[in-house]
Parts: structure tokens; sequence; C-alpha cells
């Protein structure tokens, strides 16, 4: 009996093993291999950019083809203009004759153009082996060399002259430079906010450029780079950059939720700052503020001891303006400055500026603590200053013939404009304590009529509303050097052929044009201008960041109107908690400098 | 110049390999060796040679099986992708109003639609789509312009084998490739490229259309590569493993069949309380009882057959002693007798001598037998003086001449001129001869006996040679057996009891030396007797050769006649390399 159990134990084993490896087996193949449950993970709510780039679809350029028609050489040849695959435009230039190749120059002005077609009837002319195709449309802008966008107008009317050579058709003659279809642009090409320093190293500037698209880099990349080769032509002189004139970017990678940013050397170790502002200030369209930097000189860190990481979120410290916040706007009222509280209620600023006071009119709020009001009086022969504080007094600080409403920058400087007559305008600039004041250079400006002149609020762009004849147009430029040597340049159109009643600056990029017809514009000067809803009740308007307020006058009556995101509605609550317009309302709303 | 550097690098380099070679073989052997004595070993190598085996196997169809699923699932999910931008891609380009075939020259009409020609429309869409995941790109060389890839794909990834092979399938064929992807300013991955025509089958569009997905597999691959390396890192350790548990396990049976050999060796050495320690109840245990068992069974027996032993040695020592003093009273009683011989008859005289004889031998008989017993109990002890051995030998050859002169056998003396001293009992050493002496006039058959002395440094030697009848192979031991005789049919003639050599023996080895015996039938045979100058030092060598030198010098001489040239040449052939 015993032996026998004895000698079945061993196979009982066996038995035991496989039956515990079928089992195995039977639960490895059931049961399912990816776990169930949950796994907590903190994902970050906001949705992070994407410093790389986003997808983006290009014109793979292709040379052109034997049996091609001299319409579809030209297409062809547009479609390679477009491409963005080689700068050098090397298959582009195979669609051209031998002779117009070498000549032909692609590096030049950028034309862009909507509504192309080519003119039907004269299109082929195809006797004799030469052919002619005549492109016709509307140009909307030129892109300068420097990326600079100039939006304009116009027809366009491109000539190609083909010719038939032993491979079909060729272009012999046709425009310098690219021409481009507004499709092409927006594939060829990627706007750009540049960051530039003022002159002071302290304020932001932005600087609004197409960077033509590179699909060998990333779009972080090709930011930076265009980043260290300087400003545009319309910025150039006005703002400062941290960087050494040949600083080279080697290249812009992302680790760790991080951009690293990898340049040849190094900064002013004073401009460490501005530099971190500047990178943090380009990227921040491309990393909505989600990722931080990391700035390594040659492959290495920046300090020999340490790494320079920039905090995207400390960056907005830098210029106070670029993201404002909790800044409440003034307003008239009942002839007296209001600051609006965040009730919505009304209430009279200290000194003698809260007073009622129905002479004053178009104040102007300075950036300083306490700040300074600036108004017009006397029918705009005098600008009066006062302190918004406590004992605060008018103190009368320019006097003219017809002066435009005051516009403070953001160095406390006051700006206005002295109208002689009709056709002269002096661009004056008062310094902080009105010790000084400037007859501002401005070359574009003396012989006309300037109605307004705005100061931006990163202190280098101004607008101004100019009337030559009956002609009004919005134009936009930059303010070059301090004090005596003050200059306005490169003033470019932005609006034109409308009445403008009232301008305001959003931020340091777009402006707010308001027509006497009442309609709202967006304008830029890297854009066209972009209508917004009207309001036929709106008389003034101020804006900051977004925030859009506007006098408003209905019957008589008058109220404070926010922007939302279609209508206008009713801001300032009276003594019954009710936004109502009202007799001797608030009117006139002004944020601080802009 | 050069040459000579050259010569003894190559005679360097081919002592080098010459040495590596040797280094080689000598690692081998002892590898050999290893191998063959160690069992564990073995076991283990050969484990771990088929644990790799099934190690490798198994890792490389699971690999293959990872691989082929994760590129298949790719590839399905990459397929119905792939169908669903085409669609997509279908819907754009067949829109009325988007046709391009209308406008063929204007791109830029459709603008006012929202941006771009029908076909970069349906690439943004899918460039968003799309995503990193994978590039799309859309060709038809018909149409100047219509060429649009998304991102930074190059389109030089596409293999111009697949554009020919895809042309061949119908439209709306996927053909999958398999290829490296290049991209603008980025390294090339591996990746796949599906590339399809686009079925324009129902639309106006023309069939010139090629969409292809390009997908890149580095992911997969750093996966696949990840995987790979865990696998064979799970694979490597796993076969250690084996490896380790097979030595354990070896380990476990080999320990103890390693200490039972040992115990056995010590147990055949002739250490009989050696016993293996019992542990647990297994076949090895089973085995070490057995082995203990037999071990006491042994030692029992040799206990037995000692004590039988010992008292057969006393029984042979009580019977000595006993007939002693019988045989004392017998021998006076036959003395008289023998004295009076002269007055009995003749037949009571003859009987009377033969009594006296007999007598004698036996005391002798006795003697020895006493003699012997005493060396059996251990009680010999030596009473040892330095003597000249030169003495010895003529005091032995001196009692011998009687015995030699009735066998009518000469003596040769080859003593040395100077003494020979050496510490002995000289009585026992002179006993020895004397036995050896009588032995080689016994068996000399009347020829001349040769006694020679020789002596180094350490030690002296006496040797005796006859030219009798010699001795048959194999007699050179037994001559000292107890009681053996060369044949038994041979009568003895002089006193020999069958003992003598054998207390010769006893005797030489009692003082640390050799007695050894040559012979060759018909040539007679020598005896040599070597003894230390030094009482209690041991022997190494003998001044004198056992077999004699003129034997030694016919077999040399015989040697000389045998052509001996293969060693001759073999040796030649060395000194030339």
């Amino acid at each position: 009996m015993w032996t026998r159990r004895i000698s079945w134990i061993g196979p009982g084993r066996g038995v035991g093993t496989v039956s515990l490896i079928i089992v195995l087996t039977w639960a490895g193949t059931a049961c399912a291999v990816i776990p169930t449950g949950n796994k907590p993970i903190a994902v970050a709510d906001a949705r992070k950019g994407n410093p790389l780039g986003d997808p983006y679809a290009r014109v793979i350029a292709m040379p052109p083809k034997d049996g091609w028609s001299p319409e579809k050489v030209v297409t062809g040849f547009r479609a390679a203009m477009a491409s963005p695959d080689d700068p050098e435009r090397e298959i582009a230039r195979r669609y051209l004759t031998d002779a117009f190749a070498k000549q032909w120059n692609p590096k030049g002005d950028v034309t862009v153009y909507e509504h192309g077609e080519y003119e039907k009837f004269s299109s082929v002319q195809e006797d004799e082996g030469k052919a002619r195709v005549t492109l016709k449309g509307d140009i909307t802008a030129y892109i300068g060399q420097d990326g600079r966008y100039k939006p304009s107008g116009g027809p366009l009317n491109m000539p190609f002259s083909l010719v038939k050579g032993p491979n079909g058709w060729r272009i012999s003659g046709g425009p310098e430079g690219l021409v481009l279809s507004e499709s092409d642009v927006d594939h060829g090409y990627r706007p750009v906010d540049l960051y530039f320093l003022d002159s002071e190293w302290k304020g932001l500037v932005i600087d609004q450029v197409r960077v033509p698209i590179d699909p060998t880099a990333n779009s972080a990349k090709t930011a930076v780079e265009r980043l260290l080769q300087g400003p545009s032509s319309l910025l150039k002189g006005a703002v400062k950059t941290a960087f050494e004139p040949d600083t080279k970017l080697i290249d812009v990678t992302t680790e760790d939720n991080r951009v690293i940013i990898d340049l040849n050397k190094r900064v002013a170790s004073d401009l460490i700052g501005p530099m971190a502002a500047q990178l943090a200030g380009t990227l921040s369209t491309l990393t909505k503020g989600g990722w931080g930097f990391r700035v390594e000189v040659n492959g290495e860190s920046y300090y020999s001891d340490s790494s320079l990481q920039i905090e995207a979120q400390e960056q907005s410290a830098f210029d106070h303006w670029m993201t404002p916040r909790d800044i409440a706007p003034f307003y008239m009222s009942d002839g007296g400055l209001r600051l609006l509280t965040s009730e919505k209620i009304g209430q009279p600023v200290p000194g003698r500026a809260g007073e009622k006071d129905e002479t004053r009119t178009y104040p102007a709020i300075s950036d300083e603590k306490p700040a300074r009001v600036a108004a017009l009086s006397k029918g705009g022969k005098s600008i009066s200053v006062a302190s918004i504080s406590a004992g605060g007094e008018w103190q009368e600080w320019a006097t003219g013939e017809s002066l435009t409403p005051p516009s403070w920058d953001r160095y406390d400087t006051l700006w206005t404009v002295n109208r002689p007559n009709d056709h002269t305008s002096v661009v004056i600039r008062h310094d902080r304590y009105n010790r000084q004041q400037y007859r501002v250079t401005a070359p574009e400006l003396d012989t006309v009529y300037v109605k307004s002149l705005k100061i931006a609020r990163d202190g280098v762009h101004v607008a101004v509303v100019v009337k030559d004849g009956a002609e009004e147009q919005v134009k936009i430029g930059t303010v070059v050097g301090q004090g005596s040597a003050t200059r306005i340049d490169n003033l470019q159109s932005v609006v034109q052929g409308k009445a403008i009643k009232d301008i305001a600056w959003n931020d340091g990029k777009s402006l707010y044009v308001l027509t006497e017809k009442s309609e709202l514009l967006e304008a830029s000067v890297a854009a066209e201008a972009k209508p917004l809803p009207p309001d036929p009740r709106i008389q003034s308007i101020t804006a900051l960041d977004g925030s859009l307020l506007a006098g408003a006058k209905d019957d008589g009556k008058l109220q404070i109107l926010y922007r939302t995101s279609a209508k206008w509605e009713e801001l300032v609550k009276d003594e019954a908690g009710k936004p109502d317009f009202v007799e001797n309302g608030p009117t006139s709303p002004v944020y601080p400098l802009g | 110049m050069s040459s000579p550097p050259k010569k003894r690098r190559r005679r360097t380099l081919r002592q080098v390999a010459r040495g590596v070679r040797r280094r080689a073989r000598r690692a081998a052997g002892g590898v050999r060796r290893v191998w063959r004595r160690s069992l564990q070993l073995r076991v283990v190598t050969s484990t771990m040679v088929i644990s790799i085996a099934v190690v490798a196997v198994l890792g490389v169809f699971l690999m293959q099986q990872i691989i082929s699923t994760t590129l298949e699932a790719k590839e399905q999910a990459a397929k119905s992708e792939a169908q669903s931008d085409r669609n997509a891609v279908l819907g754009y380009l067949s829109r009325p109003d988007a046709d391009p075939a209308n406008q063929p020259a204007d791109s830029g009409e459709a603008l006012q639609q929202g941006g771009g020609t029908p076909l970069s429309q349906a690439l943004d869409a899918l460039a968003q789509r799309a995503g990193s995941r994978y590039s799309v790109i859309i060709r038809n060389e018909d149409r100047p312009g219509e060429s649009i890839g998304t991102t930074n794909i190059d389109e030089a990834s596409i293999p111009p084998k697949q554009r020919d092979e895809m042309f061949k399938k119908a439209a709306g064929e996927d053909s999958i490739w398999y290829t490296k992807l290049f991209y603008k300013g980025q390294e090339p991955v591996q990746g796949m490229i599906i590339g399809t025509r686009l079925d324009t089958s129902g639309t106006v569009l023309d069939g010139a259309y090629e969409i292809y997905h390009l997908v890149p597999l580095d992911k997969e691959e750093q996966t696949l590569s990840s995987v790979q390396q865990k696998l064979i890192a799970v694979g490597a350790g796993l076969v250690l493993l084996l490896a380790m548990i097979a030595s354990l396990v070896t380990r476990q049976v080999v320990t103890p069949v390693r200490l039972a050999r040992q115990a056995a060796e010590r147990l055949a050495a002739g250490r009989l309380d050696e016993r293996l320690k019992v542990r647990g109840e297994d076949d090895l245990a089973r085995l070490a009882t057995s082995f203990n068992e037999m071990a006491a069974n042994l030692a029992l027996k040799i206990h037995q057959l000692e004590e039988l032993s010992q008292v057969q040695r006393q029984f042979v020592s009580d019977v000595s002693h006993e007939l002693r003093t019988p045989l004392t009273t017998v021998r006076m009683a036959a003395d008289l007798l023998y004295d009076a011989r002269e007055d009995f008859d003749p037949m009571a005289s003859r009987s009377a001598e033969l009594m006296q004889n007999q007598l004698n031998r036996f005391e002798s008989m006795l003697a020895d037998l006493l003699e012997i017993s005493r060396y059996d109990a251990g009680a010999a002890d030596l009473d040892v003086d330095s003597v000249d051995v030169r003495d010895v030998v003529l005091r032995a050859v001196a009692d011998s001449e009687a015995l030699a002169e009735r066998h009518s056998t000469r003596f040769d003396l080859r003593l040395p001129g100077e003494p020979c001293m050496a510490e002995m009992d000289s009585r026992r050493v002179e006993r020895i001869l004397r036995n050896l002496l009588f032995n080689a006039i016994e068996h000399g058959e009347g020829r001349e006996v040769i006694v020679s002395v020789g002596a180094d440094r350490d030690a002296v030697a006496v040797a005796v040679r006859d030219h009798g009848v010699g001795l048959k192979p194999g007699e050179e031991n037994m001559v000292f057996d107890r009681f053996w005789r060369a044949d038994p049919s041979r009568a003895r003639t002089i006193g020999g009891t069958g003992l003598g050599l054998a207390i010769s023996r006893e005797d030489a080895i009692l003082h640390g030396g050799w007695l050894q015996a040559w012979g060759v039938q018909g040539e007679g045979s020598q005896f040599r007797l070597s003894l230390p100058r030094v009482s209690g030092t041991a022997l190494r060598g003998s001044p004198l050769p056992l077999v004699p030198p003129e034997v030694e010098m016919r077999r040399t001489w015989r040697g000389h006649m045998t052509p001996m040239l293969l060693p001759a040449l073999a040796d030649g052939g060395r000194d030339v390399d």
C-alpha cells in the first residue's frame, strides 16, 4: 500500500504542476492584459500650446510637365512660388526660360492678392510659340523682406509672357519678386509677434511680422531666429533688443515641458531679464503660457553653475501693461471725474479733479501713483493737469490755438498737438513735471490737420487721426527718441476714407477706431481693419487689453457701455443700483494711458 | 637591415603562437579534466545549453508575434484612417462649387469660401486630423500646383517602386510599403507608407490623384526594441536562474556523493571508523546508511580476522614455547642416545643419528618460529652499533665455509679496500648474510658464489650472487614468503626451515633497509641487502645494482644491436628545428 502511495507521489506532483501551468495560462489569456480601474493623473486643464508648431499643409513644388498649356505653366509657377520647400525657389526657376531665370529675383517684396484670375480673352496667343497670360486680381498687401506685412489696395495686373521651348512652355517675362494669393500666404507664412524693448529697456514692444514657414525648422525656432534678426522697418530705431547683433540661434527643442533655446552667445548680464521677457513674449503665442523656457549657450547651461530657467508666469511682471490687471476705468459724470469701482458704481476721485467743472473735457489718466489727470479745457485752448489725490489742484500745462485731447505715455510725459490752422500741426511733448516742453519732429504731420494723437501703452506706437483736406485717415507710427530729439516716424495708414470720431489703443498691437457714422473698427499695422459690432449711440471709446468701453448718448441721456462678445451693455449703476441712461450721466470713459 | 628584426619578429610571433597554443592546450586540458571530474559542471552546462536553446526559440517566437501584432494593429489603424481621409478629400474635391476643373487657373477665387483651393483645404483638414501621428501627401502630376504635403514630410520618402505598384493596382486599393521616411530638418525614421490612387469613379474628377499616408513607426520601433531588450534581459536572467537552480539541485545530490566518495577513500586507506552523516530519509540518506552498515560490517570482519590472526600468532608462539620444554628433555635423552650410538646395533645407531639430525632441525625451526612470532608481536628490537660491514661479511662467510666445502662451492669476495662503517645490529645482519650465503650455496649447484660489498655516502650494500637455477619471473617477491619453496619436490639438504628469508626481510625492514632479490632462470640469482649508514634514516638508493653488472651489460649490448633509428631521427629532427 505504502510503496504504492510513494510511487505515485512523483507523477502526482507532475500532474499538479501541469494543471497549475494550465490554470496560469488560462488566467493569462482570459484576464484582460490592460488593467481595469483608474489611475489618478493630475492633468493641467489649460490647453497647452505647441511650441514646435501646429500641423500645417504646404504646397510641394513640382517641376513643369511637357504638355501643359501656358495657363497651366503659370499656375504651376505660382504654386512653386508658394512652396516653402526651397527658399531659393530652384523649382520655380525651372518654369522660367534660362534668360529670365537669371534675372528673376524672388527675394524682393511679396505681392499679395486676392480674387486672382487669368484674363480670359487675351490669355492665349499661341501663335509662333509665344503666349501671354495676364493674372488679374486685387492687391491686398505687400510683405517686405523683413517680414513686415503692409496692407494695401489696388488692382493686380500681372502679365506673364511665355515662349515655347523644346520642353513645352516656359515663362520668359513676368513680375519681379513673388506673387502670392492670400491663401498661399496663409499656407506659406506664419504671423509672429516679435517682442522688443522700448528705449528704457523696461517696456515690451510688439513687432508684428510674417515669417515664411520653414519645413526644416519648428515654429519656435523660426520665431526666435526672426527675433534675433531685429525689428522690422516699422520699429527700426524705435526699439532695442537685449541680444548682441551677431547672436545666432543654434536650435530650439523641447524637453520636459520646457522650451530650450540654444544660443551661441550670452547677453550683457544686466539684460538677462529683458532677454527673458523678449523670448517669453515672442514664444507666448506658441506656448500659450503652458511652457517654461531654458536658455542655453552652445548647448551648455547659461551660467557656469546653474541653468537659466524662465517661467512664463513670472514674465508678465516685466511689463505690467502687457497683461494689465485690476485697472479700473475713470469717467466723467456731472462735470467731475469718477473712478468706477468693482461694484460698478462711480466714486468721485479725490482732489479738485473730482469736483464739478463743466469746462474740462477729454480726460487722460497717467500711469503714476497717485495718477494725474489731464483734460482739455477752454474749448481746446488749454490743457490742465491735476493730481488725483487729496488737495490735487488743476494746473495749466499747455495752451494753444486749438489743442488735441491730451495723451499720456508710459514715461509720464504728456502729448498734445497744437493746430494753428487747418493745415498746420505742431506735436508737443511735455516732460513729467512740465519743466520742459518739446516740439516733436513729425515731418509727415506738419502740413496736415491732426485731429487726435494717442500714444500706445508700449510708449513706442503712436496713432494719429489726420485730416488732409476733406479726407481723414488713421495712421500708426512710432515714437523715436526722447526729449528734444523725439520724432514721429514710419507713419502708416491703417484706416482711410472715413470720418473719425475717436481712437483708443487696445494694446500695443491694435487700435480701436470709432467713425462719425458710429462704425467701430479694429485697426492694426499688420492687418486690414476689422469691423466690430457698432452701436449708433457711441460717442467716445477707451480700451484696455480687450476691455472696450464706450461713452454713449441716447436722447440726451448718458451712459457708459461695455462690449460683450456680441452686443453692448450698460455698465455704470446709478444710485438706485440700475444701469440706465441718465441726464448728466457717466460719459467719456478712460483707462490710464492709451 | 630590416630582415633580422623581421626574422626575429617572425620567430617571436611563432613563439607567441606556440605559447598561446600551449597555454590553450593546457587550459583545454584543465577544462577537460574539470569537465570529466565534475558532475555538477556537466549538469549545469547541459541545463544552460538546453535552456538557452529553449529561451532563444521562445524569445524569437514571442518577439515575432509582438512585432507582427503591433505592426498589424498599426497598419489596420492607418488603413482605416487613410480610408476616411480619402473620403474627406473626395468630399472636398467634389464640392460642386469647388471643382478645380471649373477654375483651372484660379486658386484665389476659393478664398471667399474660406481660403485656398479645395485640395489645400482638404489637406489643412487632414493636417489637423493627423497632427504628428502621420503625414499626408496628395499629388496630381497632371495638374499644376496640386501637390500638397503636410508639415515637414519630404516627398522623396515615397519610393518610385511603390508608385509603379500603385499605378498597376486599381484605384482605391492600398499598397503598403515599409521604408525610411524623410523629413525636412529631421533625422529619417523608419515608417510605413500607404499609397492609394483616389477612386474618383462617379465624380467629374480625373483619376490621377495619388494619396500617400506616411506613418512614422519610430515609437513602435522604440517600444519593440525596448521589449526586445527586456526580453533578452529576462531570457538571460532566466537562463542564469535555471543554471543556478541546476547548480543548487546538483549540489544537493553531488555533495553527499562527494562526501561518500571521500569517506570510501578514507575507509580504503584503512580508517575503519569512518562514517557518513545521515540526514533525512531520502535516497542519499539511505545510501549513507548502507555505506555505514557496510563500513561497520567491514570493520567488524577485519577486527575478527585481526583477532583470529592474533590468536593464531599467540598460539604459534605458545606452541613454540610449550614445545621447548619437552624438546629439551627429548634433546637430552637423544643426546644420551646419540653419544652411546657406538654401543648400539647399526640399526639403532642409525636411528639415533637420524633423531639427532631431525631434533637439530626441529630446534632451529622452533627458534625461527619464535623469532618470527616476536616480529609479528612487534617485540623485536635492534641492538645498534657502528661496525664495518666487511667484518660482518667475513664472519658470515667464515660460518658458511663448512657448508661451502660440502657443496664444493667457492666464494668470490669483492670487498672494498676501506672500511664500510654503518650503524646496525651486527648479529641480525650476520644472520641475514648467513641466510643468503646458505641459500646461495644450496641453490648454487656448486658454482661460484660472488659476495660483493658496496658503499656510498648514505648507504652500504651487500650482494650475494649465485649461478644456480635462478628464479622464475614473479618469484622475486615470493621467495620472502614464509615456508615458500621454489620446488616443493626438492629436498632440503641444509637446515632450511622455510622461514629464513622471511626473517631476513623482517630484519632488513627493522633496520630501515631493503632486502631484494633478482633472478633469471638459468642465469642464477642475486640477493641484495641495502642498509642506511645511519640507523633511522630513510634509504634512498643502493650502492650496488640489483641486477648483476655483467647481466646488465649483456642486456645493453643486445640493445645496441637493435637498430634504434626512429628515436635517433626524432632527436635529430628536433635539433635541426
